[in-house]
């Protein structure tokens, strides 16, 4: 396969999600098995990085899932693409989950232990993945240190950005900034804007 | 930044987004949001898709594949699962009212101090309307297995569940009625299949008959468009005597 051949699928990919959700509207079975699997890995993989714990985390796969089959219906394109619709799910479930334990006191000690790197043994081996990875590692890898610092804390860490304020010692206006101006770095670098 | 002045809601956009805020401050971020000028709203939710779709690019880097056994227990899960019940808006319950000794207002007053239906159960009460205790079983697993089959569930006013699932192909519906308080002393429930001309009994139910989950086969549904429930008198009327406290439909 020719990197041409990669790059060209990505685009596709998105289009075919979207087709695929209308079917699943249907109840589909065959293509929510398909948006199951174009999407698994990113799903399964930022809750995982959320929650970092494999039960919690399958559960709450499975929960996002389960909601993607129930609630097909209701996804707009107008609002978004698929794959945001279905990581802003994926993501509003690992964070409810990982205040939840944390209220019950479970979890604190382990804020910060990790950062945006992933051990490579467990990363999703398609070649897709693999080639979007590298970019997206890059463009993580250009933002500032603060910037970076503050959407690990509040995007993968689930704290609000004033728990973020007060962890940093900086006051809300800077943490809105730094999290404004991180997303804006991303684009750039991604070639969103 | 350009804009000499970002309008402090739009500055949230991104913890909103990003799901950094505590679920009182996104409901009053969605509050202000909604009262502000449209240009506002405008820029912050341009912001949050911006945000949104970053981070679904971004999920390319914490990609990790599931364990394989996911992907079996959620297909057989999906496989499994009945299709979606169609859930009626809740209907108010009537206003309160002192019952008055006589006069049209007395079965009114029945409704609201009772009301509650269901279905079912008229063994119990050995009158030959149409609506039988579930006796035919195989009644209601040609329902479950009709080609047409719908569900259609909504509340009682009073409390509990009225549940159809009925087949215009087999000419028939199951009813399932949970948790409905029992009909006041002297009254009974009715079920009337509305359709063209008057209403036609589908028997009727007294607080005898009335169980936390009570079943009942709803035979020859005919062209009706919905089963009303409402409260009367005795044994039972010819024709409501009061309006429907609940309705199924049943197209």
């Amino acid at each position: 396969m020719t990197i041409v051949e990669r790059v060209a699928r990505l685009p596709l990919v998105t289009t075919d999600l979207a087709a695929l959700l209308r079917q699943v509207a249907q109840r589909d079975v065959d293509a929510f098995a398909t948006f199951y699997d174009l999407t698994r890995a990113r799903v399964f993989g930022l809750v995982t990085r959320v929650l970092r714990d494999p039960g919690y985390s399958e559960e709450t796969t499975q929960d996002v899932y389960l909601q993607v089959w129930r609630s097909a219906a209701n996804y707009d394109p107008n609002v978004g693409s698929p794959l945001a619709w279905l990581l802003t799910v994926a993501h509003r479930r690992a964070v409810d989950r990982v205040r939840s334990e944390q209220a019950a006191g479970q979890r604190e000690s382990r804020y910060g232990a990790a950062n945006v790197e992933l051990p490579s043994d467990h990363v999703a081996d398609t070649v897709i993945l693999r080639d979007e990875r590298q970019q997206v590692t890059e463009c993580l890898g250009s933002l500032t240190d603060v910037q970076r610092e503050a959407i690990q804390l509040a995007y993968y860490d689930g704290l609000t950005y004033l728990q973020v304020s007060e962890r940093l010692s900086a006051n809300l206006a800077t943490i809105k900034s730094r999290m404004r101006d991180a997303i804006r770095g991303l684009r750039r670098c991604l070639g969103l804007t | 930044m350009t804009e000499p002045t970002t309008p402090d809601i739009v500055a949230m956009a991104t913890p909103y987004a990003l799901h950094a805020t505590t679920d009182a401050e996104r409901a009053e971020i969605e509050r202000q949001v909604a009262a502000a000028p449209p240009e506002v709203a405008e820029a912050f939710f341009a912001e949050v898709r911006a945000v949104r779709e970053t981070m679904a690019v971004i999920s390319a880097a914490t990609a990790i594949e599931p364990p394989a056994s996911m992907r079996e227990r959620l297909l057989a899960t999906v496989a499994d699962e009945p299709p979606p019940v169609r859930q009626l808006p809740t209907r108010q319950p009537p206003t309160q009212q002192q019952p008055t000794a006589k006069g049209t207002n007395r079965w009114r007053t029945t409704i609201l101090a009772a009301a509650a239906v269901v279905a079912i159960g008229l063994a119990a009460l050995g009158v030959g309307y149409t609506l039988r205790p579930a006796p035919a079983v195989s009644t209601a697993e040609q329902v479950f297995a009709a080609s047409d089959v719908q569900t259609i569930s909504g509340p009682i006013p009073t409390g509990g569940t009225a549940t159809l699932v009925f087949s215009h192909e087999k000419d028939a519906g199951v009813l399932v009625m949970n948790n409905v308080p029992p009909p006041a002393p002297g009254t009974v429930y009715q079920m009337w299949l509305v359709g063209e001309g008057s209403p036609k009994s589908a028997g009727t139910m007294d607080a005898k008959a009335v169980a936390p989950s009570t079943t009942a086969v709803l035979p020859d549904l005919g062209t009706s468009r919905a089963l009303a429930f409402t409260v009367e008198p005795g044994s039972g009327s010819e024709q409501p005597t009061s309006p429907a406290f609940a309705e199924l439909p049943l197209i």
